[in-house]
């Protein structure tokens, strides 16, 4: 079963004395790919300025932009029709052997490797040891995943932007990207491939046809078990209809939705909203 | 300064048989042959074994030998004023000193001089074609001839330079190849210098002195000449601008006068006959690159930068760098700025990805490299790991990373202490670290004292691709290490350097040196001012980032 889903992202910053030049980059623009069709999508900033497309290193697509006239407040606005796939199976082809195979460590080696956010973590890791005991690669996904939901309290303000997995391990809180990150250390840790996964999520789970909701800038994780699948560590649930996804890479600073420079003085983030609209 | 590289006498080891007749050689080389200096185990590349003169020095030698000491040192006199009279000096502990020019240049053969070419060009061919793959569909690595982990654990391998290609292709616009030769005479490439490799100014500066203090010697050879450099690179710059740029602007862009390269950033743009920028002289809007001028905006087609890439665009790399151009690296993706040299190109540098030149040549040209590597052991694979950790008090330990000799361990002469220190480090990190065995590098006859005595000397040779073909200016960079049996040795550390001569066959007609009396310089700033960068500026750049995940 698949939803079509349009989705405004809503995001910006406010300076306090006007910015002469500002450089930016937006990562907001929804991926198609087997599961997933982009029937429409486009981003716009406020003021209004010329933008250049181009794909990264990662198959993201990115919108930069840059500002020369004096503004006090920057907004930019993605939206997208999206048609989303149906649930997520685990993919079970591969084994533990499988995994530890020279030409898959290599061919995977970025997906494996500790990043900044994603750090190596003695802790973290005797519990990957105790995860996985007894049960193959994707239900080791599936455990790891679960003990994430279970173990951190959704909490916002506590992690900010630059928090490692550590730090929400350490505090037992955060917030999707940190679930996010905390798993992938536990997945790289039992050595399965693992990446961070940026999009959205329609919040309801049975929403009706032409409700907007106000959904959510969301993160997952998806791992390499024989095939690339995605979980959801923040709910505990499969990747569904729900999940509209934009980016994967090694962790969240691959594909941060939107960053930039500027020149000029003190700046604050605008709100950023996400209204979700199921629209068939 | 110049980045040396280490030069090392072994005290040890074999003892050649004692040169017949050194008497003959003449006052000026008294005891140049002794077999119990610390040098006899290298090549001597004015005498052979039997201490008879080699070919390319015949005439040089026939030259200096009948010379007095006191001959010797006026010249050497006449040198150094020539320098501090053109203003031309090196600051050594903050103390200006003349340009450490040795008297004797360095003398290479038309044959030798063309196996080197080949062997430089070659290798700049494959480097290019391994960077445009690396950065674009990496089907060396999908090949499986490179493990992908040799590239994604290359600390100067950048993503964000992904997919840019540039309007001719080229990335190596300027190419600077630090060659050794060992003990039986061969040329070995030492290390690759793709990114802003230094020192072509002291090649021209150098051959511009020794003209004027020796033109005796030079119109009794046939030198080739190395004063049209500029006039390559600027074809080469004007080549890699995009096509519908019917006059490209170029600019060189230097990190400023603090920059101890500034003397030659400031040569080749006068030499080109275009604008030396600072980063805050330029700027993008719409992913064009502007250059302010007192007559308004200028765009700007190419970028010779020496800056590195790090500093080089605060949206994609260190956002507190002032030294560059935010928007640059964007605008040389959209094709409308060429960044010279390219983005990424450190990733050739890296001295693992080094070690695995032989497979690259072989890959993308079918050839067999002409010019062999130094035989190395690589700490990231476990067996070279185990050998290198048993052998360190023999081997030299370098860093995969950064050039100037910076890092490096010489087993031979480190403390039980620091080889201890050593072996933690490599375990820590065996990506980080190769070995080599130890490499008698070649020496020439160097004036020291009021004598002639044999030094250790390397050789960095500049190869220019201006898109249609690959030129390699005659000769490059000798440096030589001055103290007897030194280690590490660079311009900082009482280096110094020779004029190269590349003896043009005697048949051909390629320009040649001439010894022309009328040769003159404008007078120049001294390179590097003691003083820190002027960094003041408004401009306070922050990062903006924010959190994405306010997720269910």
């Amino acid at each position: 079963m698949s939803w079509r889903v349009r989705i405004v992202h809503t995001t910006g910053y406010r300076y306090e004395l006007p910015v002469t030049q500002s450089y930016n980059e937006a990562r907001m623009t929804p991926r198609a790919d087997r599961r997933q069709n982009v029937v429409v999508s486009r981003v716009e900033t406020t003021p209004a300025t010329r933008a250049y497309r181009y794909t990264d290193y990662w198959g993201t697509e990115v919108t930069s932009f840059d500002l020369h006239a004096p503004h006090v407040e920057l907004k930019v606005v993605a939206s997208s029709v999206v048609e989303t796939g149906a649930e997520e199976e685990p993919v079970r082809t591969a084994s533990w052997t499988d995994l530890r195979a020279d030409a898959l460590l290599d061919r995977y080696t970025e997906f494996l490797d500790w990043t900044g956010y994603v750090p190596r973590d003695r802790e973290l890791a005797a519990v990957a040891r105790g995860l996985k005991r007894g049960l193959g690669p994707a239900d080791a996904v599936l455990a790891a995943s679960n003990w994430v939901h279970e173990q951190l309290t959704y909490q916002s303000g506590t992690t900010g932007v630059h928090s490692s997995a550590t730090d929400a391990w350490q505090a037992r809180e955060g917030v999707c990207q940190d679930f996010a990150h905390v798993t992938l250390v536990l997945l790289r840790a039992m050595g399965i491939p693992a990446r961070y996964v940026s999009g959205y999520l329609h919040t309801k789970p049975n929403g009706a046809i032409r409700e907007t909701v106000r959904g959510e800038s969301h993160a997952w994780i998806e791992a390499w078990t024989g095939g690339w699948w995605g979980y959801d560590p923040t709910n505990g649930i499969p990747v569904g209809p729900r999940h509209i996804w934009v980016a994967h890479g090694r962790d969240y600073a691959d594909v941060a939705p939107l960053k930039g420079i500027y020149s000029g003085g003190a700046s604050s983030a605008l709100d950023v909203t996400v209204e979700v609209t199921r629209l068939a | 300064m110049l980045h040396m590289t280490h030069i090392r006498a072994r005290t040890s080891g074999l003892r050649r048989t004692p040169a017949r007749a050194v008497a003959r050689l003449g006052e000026l080389f008294d005891g140049y042959l002794e077999p119990t200096r610390p040098h006899a185990d290298a090549y001597d590349e004015m005498f052979e074994e039997d201490s008879s003169v080699r070919s390319a020095y015949r005439t040089l030698y026939e030259s200096i030998a009948p010379s007095r000491v006191a001959d010797l040192t006026a010249r050497a006199e006449a040198l150094d004023r020539a320098f501090v009279d053109q203003g031309i000096t090196f600051s050594l502990s903050g103390q200006e000193r003349p340009f450490p020019l040795d008297l004797i240049p360095r003398v290479l053969t038309a044959s030798e001089w063309s196996k080197l070419e080949r062997g430089i060009v070659q290798r700049v061919r494959a480097l290019e074609m391994f960077l445009a793959d690396i950065y674009g569909d990496a089907q060396i690595v999908r090949d499986g001839v490179l493990p992908r982990r040799l590239i994604t654990s290359c600390e100067h391998f950048h993503r964000e330079a992904a997919l840019i290609n540039p309007p001719n292709g080229v990335r190596i616009h300027v190419a600077g190849v630090d060659l050794v030769r060992d003990e039986v005479g061969t040329f070995r490439v030492l290390e690759d210098n793709l990114r802003c490799p230094s020192g072509v100014s002291y090649v021209m500066e150098n051959r511009r002195t020794m003209a004027r203090v020796f033109p005796d010697l030079f119109a009794r050879h046939r030198v080739r000449s190395v004063g049209d450099y500029a006039v390559h690179l600027l074809r080469a710059l004007r080549n890699a601008a995009a096509p519908n740029a019917a006059d490209p602007n170029v600019v060189v862009l230097t990190p400023g006068v603090a920059n101890s390269a500034y003397f030659e950033h400031s040569l080749l743009a006068r030499q080109m006959g275009v604008e030396l920028v600072e980063g805050r002289d330029l700027f993008c809007r719409d992913n064009l690159v502007y250059l302010r001028t007192t007559e308004g905006e200028r765009q700007v087609d190419v970028i010779y930068r020496r800056i590195d890439d790090d500093f080089l665009d605060p949206v994609h790399f260190r956002p507190d760098s002032v030294l560059g151009v935010a928007g640059l690296l964007n605008a040389a993706r959209a094709g409308n700025v060429v960044i010279a040299n390219a983005v990424g190109n450190g990733l050739a540098d890296d001295k693992l990805v080094y070690t695995y030149m032989p497979e690259i040549v072989q890959y993308y040209l079918g050839e067999k490299p002409l010019l062999p590597n130094v035989d190395t052991f690589r700490c990231w694979l476990p067996e070279e790991c185990a050998h290198v950790l048993d052998h360190l008090d023999e081997l030299v330990v370098k860093p995969v990373e950064g050039s100037g000799g910076y890092g490096i361990v010489f087993g031979p002469q480190a403390s039980v202490r620091e080889l201890n220190g050593l072996r933690r480090t490599i375990k820590a990190n065996p990506r980080g670290w190769i070995a080599q065995p130890v490499v008698q590098l070649s020496t020439v006859p160097t004036k020291v004292g009021d004598r002639l005595a044999p030094r250790h000397v390397d050789l960095r040779p500049f190869a220019v691709n201006d898109g249609n073909s690959i030129f390699v200016l005659p000769g490059g960079l000798t440096r030589v290490a001055l103290p007897e049996g030194s280690l590490v040795v660079n311009s900082s550390q009482g280096g110094g350097s020779k004029d190269t001569w590349v003896l043009a066959p005697r048949s051909s007609t390629v320009d040649r040196e001439l010894a022309e009396p009328g040769l003159k310089m404008a007078a120049v700033e001294s390179p590097a001012a003691e003083q820190g960068p002027e960094l003041t500026t408004s401009q306070q750049q922050q990062q903006q980032q924010q959190q994405s995940g306010k997720g269910a």
